[in-house]
Parts: C-alpha cells; sequence; structure tokens
C-alpha cells in the first residue's frame, strides 16, 4: 500500500537548513497497523505528514497504492487524501465553529457525498463510538476524550483506508488514551490500514509492528517481538 | 456545502463581533461613499445625453486669433452659418441656428404676465434636439414666422390649462423684439440633466427681421447646431468645415470645428483653441476618492482577516487534511467577503438614502436611489468588485497555510506578509493625510478668495437687470434710487464684473509703436459708477453730469496706462474705434473678472444707456432690509408692478467659485471618512496586537514596565508606519496642491504649517485611537494573562 524510497524532506529558513529525514525506506502493507516511535524532534511527524501527503520531500519516491506522488499538485494530493486517509491529531484539530455533528460531516463534504447519504454515515459513526446525545455540542463544551473521540469519528466517517494518527494520545489521560487506543484496535482487526506516532511504548505494542525514528533515519523495525536491523 | 460555508461564517461572525463590526461600519461607509459619488458621476456623465441622435449631435465652434495671437474659443457664429452648412455640406442632415438671450421679456395673456427667457431657433429644432412635444408636430411647429413654443409649465401658468391653446395669440413684451404671436405648440420640460432649460421658443426667421445684422457673415452671434448623417467621419468633416468661414468672409482669422454637444457640459474649457478639460476634472476627482475610500474600507477587511490569521490556521489544515481543495477553501474566504460586502450594502442604501437630502444640496443636484436596472447592476456591480477585493488577499493568504505546519499551531509570518501588511496601512493613511491637506488648501483658497481686497467693495451692492419701465427711464430712476434712506449710491454698468468677454485692440495713443499690441477689456458704465463700487481714483476724475461731452471721454486703469507707457495720462488723448477720446481720469486696478485671471489693461466709457445695462444700488451697511423693502416698493411703482428680482454683487462673486465651494465641502466630508475608516482599521489592528503580544506586556510589567512603557510600546510600531505615511503623502501632496493653484492668477502661497498641522493631527488621531487599545492593555493584571500559561 504505501512504499518509500530514499524519502527525505529538508526544512530550509534563512539561516539554516535542517534535515528532518534522510534516505528514508519503509514499506506499510494493507491492513497493518504501524507504530512509529522516537524522541522529540525526530522527524515522526514529518514522516506521518509526507505520507499523508499534507506536504511533499524533498527527494526520494513515494508509492501510493503503487503510484508515484512525491510530485503531485496540491490539487491531486487533496483528491488523493479525501478518498483514502484519515486523520487523527494529538491536539484533535476540531474546528470551533462546528458542532460535534457538523465536524464529522465535514470530509463528506469535500467528497462531495449527497446530503442524504451523509445524514446516514455520520449517525452511523457517531451511533458507533456514542456520541449521538452530543451531536449539538461545540468541542469547547467536550472533554478531551470525547473531542478526541470525535476527531476519530471524522477520520473514519469517510472511510479511508488508511488512518494516520500523530500522538492521538498525547493530550490524554490514561483511561480516555486507552479508549482511543482500543477505537484504533478495533478499526484496525475490521481492515484499516493504521499508522500511528506515539511517545508511549505501551501504546506502541498495539501495532503489529513498531519503527523507531532517530535523526531522520529509521534505526530499527520491531515486528511484534521480533527484531530486524 | 453552500450551507456549510454560511454556517461556519455566521458562527465566525458571532465569535468575533468587534471585527465583524469593524469591517461592517467600513464597508458600509465606504460604499456609501462610492454609492453617493456612483450617483453623481452618472449623472454628471449623462448630462445632455438624452438627446436622441446624440452621437449625430454638434455644436459649431469657433476659433478667433486675436491680436497677441491667442486663440479664444467662441460658441457664437454667424446667422447665416446654420443654413449655408445644411444646403453645402452633405454630411449634414439638419442645422439650426439658436440665438440665446440672457435676460428675460414679459410674455402676456390678458392681464396675466409672466417673465420667461426666450430663445429665437430655426425650424428643425425639434428634429435636433429631442425636446418632448405633447403638443404641435415637430416639423411644423417653428414654420410660421410667427409662431411660438411654449413649455408645459409656461402654458399652465399663463392659460391655467395645456389643452386647446394651440393657435391662441400671446403679447410679447422686449425691446424691439415686442410683438404678438401665436402658441404653435407645448414641449415637457426638459429632463434636469438637460444644460439648456428651454421656456419659450420664438422662430429665427422672426429674429433675422428684427436683427438685420444677424443676416450678415460678420455678426457672430447666434450658435449653431447640427446633425451629422450617420457614419459622418469628424476628423474629415471637421478638415472641411475649418476654412469654411473665412471663405465666406474673406478674412484669415477665424476657423471653426464641430464639438459634441453633450461634451460641451463636461469638457467646456478651451485654452488657445485647444480642448482643455472642464468639469470633467473633477467627475475624474471624485471617482478617484471614491475609490481611494473603498480601498480603505477593503484594507481594513485584508488586515484585519489576515491578522487574525493564527485563529484560522487549524481550519485551513483540518480543512486540507480532509481533502478541501485550495480552490474550495478560497471560494469559502471569498464568500464571506462577498458576505458581509453585501449585507455592509444592506447599510450602505440606508444611509444613501439618510444622507441623499444633504448631498444633493451640497452639489446642487436633484439625484435619488432610482432602482432601475442600471442602478441595481451598477451598485451589485461596485459590491462585487469591493468583495472581491476585500477578499482576494486573505483568500489567498488562508488558504496557502501548509496543513503540516499549520496544524502543529506553527504560523510562520514572513517578512514579506508583515511588510504586506504594513504597506497596506501606510497606503491608508497617505491617501488620508493627501485629502487631510487638500481640505486646508482649498478652504485657505476659497476663504482667500472671498477676502481678497478686489480693488473694489462688493458688500452690500445689490444687482438687478435694467427692464420694463426702466429701459427708456433709467436716469429718472437712478435719481429716484438714490433719495430713498438708505441708498448711499447708484450706477449701471455692463457687462458683469465677474465676467468680462470684451476685448479690443483697435486703440492708439501717441507714442504707439507699431509693436505694441496691447488688448484691452473694457466696461460701459453710467455716473457714478466709479463711486458705487468705491474703486479707488489714481488721478483725474470721473464721468460728470455737469459737463455734456462725457461720450467723448474715457477712463483707463493704471495696468492699461502702464502698458501704453504713457505718463501724465489725464488730459491726453487716444484714438479708440477711429474716434477720438480724452482722458479724464485713471483708477487703480481692480478685479472686473474672476481670480483665475489676472489684471488686464482696461477701460471706462460713458454710455449708460444700452440694452441690458446691470443696476448697482449701494446700501448702508446695517439699513439692508428696510432699504430693500423701500427699493421693492418703489421699484414696482416704477416698473408696472413687475417682481423686483435683484442679487447681492457678493452672492453673484461667490457664484463664480461654485464649484470649488461644494468642492471644499464635499473633500472635508470624503476626508473625514477616509481618516475615519482608516482608524477603525487601525483600532481592530491595535486591539489585536494587544492581544497578542498580552504575553510580552506582563512579563515586562512583572520586570516592572510602567504602564506608560507599554503604551509607548504598542504605540510606537503604528507611529513609526504613519510616519511613513506622511513622508510619502505630505510631498505628494505639496504637489497636487500646487497644480491646482495654478489654476488660479491670485492664489494663496503653500505654507510649512499646511504641512506640520495635517502631520499633527493625524499622529494625534491615530495615537488616540492605538492608545485606547494601549492603555487597555496596560492596565490588564500580569497575573491574568500569564496564567493562561
Amino acid at each position: 500500500m504505501i512504499k518509500t524510497k530514499n524519502l527525505k524532506k529538508i526544512y530550509t529558513t534563512e539561516e539554516v537548513e535542517t534535515t528532518a529525514l534522510n534516505k528514508v525506506n519503509f514499506e506499510v502493507k494493507e491492513g497493518e497497523f504501524v507504530a512509529i516511535m522516537g524522541p522529540s524532534g525526530c522527524g515522526k511527524s514529518t514522516l506521518l505528514n509526507l505520507l499523508g501527503m499534507l506536504d511533499n520531500p524533498s527527494d526520494g519516491e513515494y508509492y501510493f497504492f503503487d503510484q508515484e506522488v512525491s510530485r503531485f499538485s496540491e490539487r491531486q494530493r487533496a483528491n488523493l487524501r479525501k478518498e483514502n486517509i484519515g486523520f487523527v491529531f494529538q491536539s484533535f484539530n476540531l474546528i470551533d465553529e462546528l458542532t460535534v455533528y457538523e465536524n464529522i460531516e465535514l470530509p463528506l463534504l469535500y467528497q462531495k457525498v449527497s446530503a442524504s447519504d451523509r445524514k446516514k454515515r455520520v449517525t452511523e459513526v457517531m451511533e458507533k463510538m456514542q456520541m449521538i446525545p452530543r451531536k449539538k455540542h461545540f468541542p469547547q463544551q467536550l472533554s478531551g476524550g470525547q473531542q478526541q473521540r470525535v476527531a476519530v469519528a471524522r477520520a473514519l466517517v469517510g472511510n479511508p483506508k488508511l488512518i494516520l494518527a500523530d500522538e492521538p494520545t498525547g493530550n490524554l489521560d490514561s483511561t480516555h488514551g486507552e479508549e482511543v487506543m482500543e477505537l484504533l484496535s478495533k478499526l484496525n482487526e475490521n481492515g484499516t490500514t493504521i499508522i500511528m506516532v506515539t511517545h508511549s511504548p505501551a501504546y506502541a505494542e498495539y501495532g503489529n509492528r513498531i519503527v523507531h525514528l532517530f535523526d531522520g533515519h529509521i534505526i530499527t523495525e520491531n515486528m511484534k517481538g521480533k527484531f530486524h536491523v | 456545502m453552500l450551507k456549510h460555508n454560511l454556517l461556519i461564517i455566521f458562527r465566525k461572525f458571532k465569535r468575533n463581533k468587534s471585527s465583524f463590526f469593524i469591517n461592517l461600519i467600513g464597508l458600509s461607509t465606504g460604499l456609501a461613499c462610492a454609492l453617493l459619488i456612483y450617483l453623481w458621476v452618472n449623472d454628471e456623465l449623462n448630462v445632455d445625453k438624452f438627446h436622441e441622435k446624440d452621437s449625430q449631435l454638434f455644436q459649431v465652434m469657433k476659433n478667433t486669433k486675436n491680436a497677441e495671437g491667442r486663440i479664444l474659443t467662441f460658441e457664437w457664429t454667424p446667422g447665416p452659418l446654420a443654413n449655408a452648412l445644411a444646403e453645402e455640406m452633405p454630411e449634414v442632415e439638419y442645422a439650426v441656428p439658436v440665438q440665446f438671450s440672457t435676460k428675460e421679456g414679459i410674455l402676456s395673456v390678458g392681464d396675466k404676465h409672466i417673465k420667461a427667457k426666450e430663445q429665437y431657433v430655426g425650424k428643425d429644432h425639434f428634429n435636433i434636439f429631442s425636446y418632448h412635444l405633447i403638443q404641435g408636430y415637430k416639423n411644423k411647429v417653428l414654420t410660421d414666422k410667427y409662431a411660438v413654443v411654449i413649455s408645459e409649465e409656461l402654458a399652465k401658468k399663463i392659460f391655467h390649462t395645456t389643452e386647446n391653446i394651440i393657435g391662441k395669440t400671446v403679447e410679447w413684451e422686449k425691446d424691439k423684439f415686442s410683438g404678438t404671436f401665436f402658441v404653435s405648440g407645448i414641449f415637457e420640460r426638459p429632463p434636469s440633466n438637460s444644460t439648456d432649460q428651454i421656456e419659450l421658443l420664438f422662430t429665427f426667421e422672426f429674429y433675422k427681421e428684427k436683427e438685420a445684422a444677424v443676416n450678415t457673415w460678420q455678426y457672430n452671434a447666434p450658435s449653431t447646431y447640427v446633425i451629422l448623417k450617420k457614419g459622418t467621419n469628424i476628423d474629415q468633416f471637421n478638415k472641411k468645415i475649418g476654412n469654411f468661414l473665412q471663405e465666406k468672409t474673406k478674412v484669415d482669422y477665424h476657423s471653426l470645428f464641430i464639438r459634441q454637444y453633450s461634451d460641451k457640459y463636461l469638457y467646456g474649457k478651451y485654452e488657445n483653441g485647444v480642448q482643455a478639460g472642464g468639469r470633467i476634472a473633477y467627475v475624474r476627482l471624485f471617482s478617484i476618492i471614491a475609490l481611494f475610500i473603498l480601498a480603505i474600507a477593503c484594507i481594513n477587511f485584508m488586515n484585519l482577516s489576515t491578522a487574525k490569521a493564527s485563529r484560522r490556521m487549524k481550519e485551513v489544515g483540518v480543512k486540507k487534511a480532509v481533502g478541501a481543495s485550495r480552490k474550495a477553501l478560497m471560494v469559502q474566504y471569498l464568500g464571506e467577503s462577498l458576505l458581509i460586502t453585501y449585507l455592509s450594502l444592506l447599510i450602505a442604501i440606508i444611509l444613501v438614502e439618510l444622507l441623499l437630502p444633504q448631498f444633493n444640496e451640497i452639489t446642487g443636484k436633484h439625484l435619488a436611489l432610482n432602482f432601475n436596472v442600471n442602478l441595481i447592476l451598477s451598485v451589485l456591480g461596485i459590491t462585487l468588485f469591493t468583495g472581491l477585493i476585500s477578499g482576494s488577499y486573505p483568500a489567498i493568504y488562508l488558504s496557502g497555510f501548509n496543513p503540516a505546519t499549520v496544524l502543529k499551531g506553527k504560523l510562520n509570518t514572513s517578512i514579506s506578509e508583515l511588510w504586506a501588511r504594513k504597506g497596506l496601512v501606510i497606503f491608508q493613511f497617505t491617501i488620508s493625510v493627501i485629502l487631510i491637506v487638500s481640505v486646508f488648501v482649498v478652504h485657505k483658497q476659497i476663504a482667500f478668495i472671498q477676502s481678497k481686497n478686489l480693488g473694489f467693495d462688493k458688500d452690500n451692492i445689490i444687482c438687478f437687470k435694467k427692464e420694463g419701465k426702466l429701459e427708456k427711464g433709467l436716469e429718472t430712476f437712478l435719481y429716484e434710487v438714490k433719495n430713498i434712506p438708505g441708498v448711499l449710491n447708484a450706477s449701471c454698468h455692463l457687462p458683469n464684473l465677474t465676467a468680462n468677454r470684451t476685448g479690443t485692440d483697435w486703440v492708439s495713443w501717441e507714442g504707439k509703436s507699431p509693436e505694441d499690441k496691447v488688448f484691452f477689456k473694457y466696461l460701459f458704465a453710467g455716473y457714478d459708477f466709479i463711486e458705487t463700487l468705491g474703486i479707488e481714483a489714481k488721478e483725474g476724475r470721473s464721468f460728470s453730469r455737469k459737463i455734456s461731452t462725457n461720450d467723448s471721454k474715457i477712463i483707463f486703469n493704471e495696468t492699461a496706462i502702464k502698458s501704453m507707457g504713457l505718463t501724465n495720462p489725464v488730459g491726453k488723448t487716444i484714438n479708440l474705434w477711429g474716434e477720438r477720446k480724452q482722458i479724464i481720469g485713471v483708477v487703480k486696478d481692480f478685479h472686473f473678472e474672476s481670480l483665475y485671471e489676472d489684471i488686464k489693461p482696461c477701460f471706462v466709457l460713458f454710455m449708460p444707456n444700452l440694452d441690458n445695462m446691470n443696476i448697482i444700488v449701494k446700501i448702508k451697511t446695517g439699513m439692508e432690509r428696510a432699504t430693500i423693502a423701500r427699493l421693492q416698493k418703489f421699484y414696482k411703482e416704477f416698473n408696472l408692478g413687475l417682481p423686483f428680482e435683484f442679487k447681492f454683487l457678493d452672492d453673484d462673486y461667490q457664484a463664480l467659485y461654485e464649484s470649488e465651494g461644494r468642492v471644499a465641502v464635499l473633500s472635508r466630508y470624503f476626508a473625514g471618512i477616509a481618516i475615519l475608516v482608516s482608524c477603525l482599521g487601525l483600532f481592530g489592528l491595535a486591539a489585536f496586537t494587544a492581544q497578542k503580544r498580552f504575553k510580552e506586556i506582563a512579563i515586562r510589567k512583572v520586570l516592572g514596565s510602567s504602564g506608560f512603557g507599554i503604551v509607548r510600546l504598542l504605540s510606537g510600531d503604528f507611529t513609526r508606519l504613519v510616519i511613513v505615511s506622511l513622508l510619502i503623502a505630505l510631498p505628494v501632496s505639496y504637489f497636487i496642491a500646487k497644480h491646482w493653484l495654478d489654476n488660479f492668477a491670485y492664489r494663496i502661497e503653500l505654507e510649512l504649517w499646511y504641512f506640520i498641522s495635517t502631520a499633527l493631527i493625524t499622529l494625534l488621531i491615530v495615537w488616540f485611537t492605538v492608545g485606547m487599545q494601549a492603555v487597555k492593555a496596560a492596565m490588564a493584571n500580569p497575573v491574568e494573562s500569564l496564567r493562561y500559561e
């Protein structure tokens, strides 16, 4: 599903050039649950952004379903994103002006799903997440865990093949954190591919593969118990 | 999607009330100004455009070279010209002469008498001009020499009806043009955007009979209008008629050209034979002002939206992550600006409705918001344009965020963005400062003109026309008037003191060399002219009742004596128009034209018996009301109950600078609005900056900064921007002001303090605006702000 070759990302400002990712070769098959770990600033989020096509690599190749996408235009990337990828962020990133229902509905709007279909699918997801009573609330009126559940619901509603989660539990206490992890696990069991960045070794264990990043390189890949160097 | 966008826009408005209202007020004020100016400009541009054959309707103009070699452009042409053009030029479909009149005559039916101003026109008048005839046929109404076509209003006044009066007779009393005429047609009052508000039309055939000179090619009095056949090449036609007059008159200093009739109003000024603008300058000026005020309002929107971008980062990031294209986001943000602009339009329309009466008073127009298709489309268009302009920069800026970056909560404000925002503020204040300086200069110049010593005393002088019984009994009348208590003196003169179109170089004097080419202006006057106006005598005397040879005497102004190079002029004899005249006096220079003109050589001749003389009466200060009442009573007795219609010379004089006066008032309002809207934006920006820097302010306070230090910190940035604006605007306004003042022969000097006070006023306003926010920020308890960390 995902394959990168010598993926490189360099950030330049007027004074400094920072290499965030250096020659990363990485592969994810459909149905996998990959956890990415590593210290702050090692390039985890950069990698996730590149995989999610929120950003273009500086060099290297990126195959998404065997299609080389690293030089795609913004519009092409946006199209691929909306059909295939759901995002979950550490800081939830719900839109303050929209209600729970409207936040979840958002991806469907950009996929040009009809109004009746939208209603059906949003309600379905909300039921699954037990969010129905909160449907008219605004994000400010919810707890952190509830907000992240809305965010997961929003990532799910478009039936994406891939969910990218950037420290989804980072802003949550342990109870809420586990709740979210269970949710992701269940999704993975139902066939959704998940790539998740996390600081927590415990949550990383939910994945069936752990990738360690350091200074822009992949240093180890750990397949549930087995060690690859 | 539309619903979603609307929803998010409304919730945004609700959450950011202050910037919403700043934008709403700014945009609605800007749009209201733009609408008012649009109505005015549209009206100006449509003056005289209502004639059906507007594009074929031309006036024949005449260029004449004077003794100094300058070309003067005239509207009057020889009487036979119209017919000759119609006969000899195949391009001409219709041609008519029109003789205008400068004073009113009296139209009577039975014992009903009404004053009216007439014109004598060729038979095809109604084929050329599209005045609507409600009675009579356009090809027939002017065919009989004694026909008269009257306006609907005149008909109602004198017959109390417009029905069944065709063929009825009316009496017309006006010097040699008096007689009995029959009504052949009635026309509807010309629309208000017609420069020619005709009342009463007689035939040119009749005029020719009474004024024989008009049958010659040498006498230039009527105007000539033509309809050219469709497809006529104007340049070629101009070439063809250029020498037309020379062939007829055998003099080589006249040449003819045509000008589109509807251009007369806006492009009426000619300098040395070349079209040199006219009212169009004001049309352009105000269009630019409207654009600038709109731009200022748009900039507020741009600046507030982009300054608050950090609040929208998340939205942009998330939407892009879920697959929104940049285009979709731009549509959303443009939609937001369009929505607020159209909301502002509703308020603007209400404002315009409220302000129109005052605006009409200032501009002297009858503008109204009549929503026809044109107006609706234009208004919607202006609003669309405004919305797109104000939304464009924010839309491009916000939709361009990199989702990966903004989702981390980082907003890399690049130097160029900061400069763009600062540049926009600088632009706003540059415009405001230029407008403030203009207000200063225009006001000073107008005040200068009004207080300028004209070389005579224009106060408390009333003027009226010599008409009715006064024609014959002027001397008696003036004698009696002088005996009315409160009247200090009285006299008569021609032409007006505000517009002197005379001129001659047929003057010779002792010692004149062939190279001496002096062009003189002249005035005709009665006894006591110099005394009534209070013109200062330099030497000699004025015309006297004690001698009977006043006709052969002449009085010069100082400039004339200097130009002729005469020493001890009094008593010397010169030759004028082939007659000997003795110089009896020299007066100090006085202004007999507007202050656009400098004082030229001039002479005064004794000739009180001309038609059309202006009568002037000087009244004692403090007794104006009672004296005028007495004068009125006396006038009515003397002049068969004719109404006494008079003007103050001072008002007449003010009317010369009517456009300037209007510009002065309007520029004051528009400058006020520009600075107000600019400050509104600054207010919003300052509030936002204070909010954004609240942590910094708190830390500074904790570290010991005084409240004043904080105020200075926050005001400093904006002060620098305003100083940059001043540095740009002051030199620019200097050049604009200088250019405008160059129109006047007599003008104020541009003094440094106009610019210094503008700078100070601007800075004070800005400090006040920003200061309010800064003080609020400085007063806040630092603990409150730091706790949010």
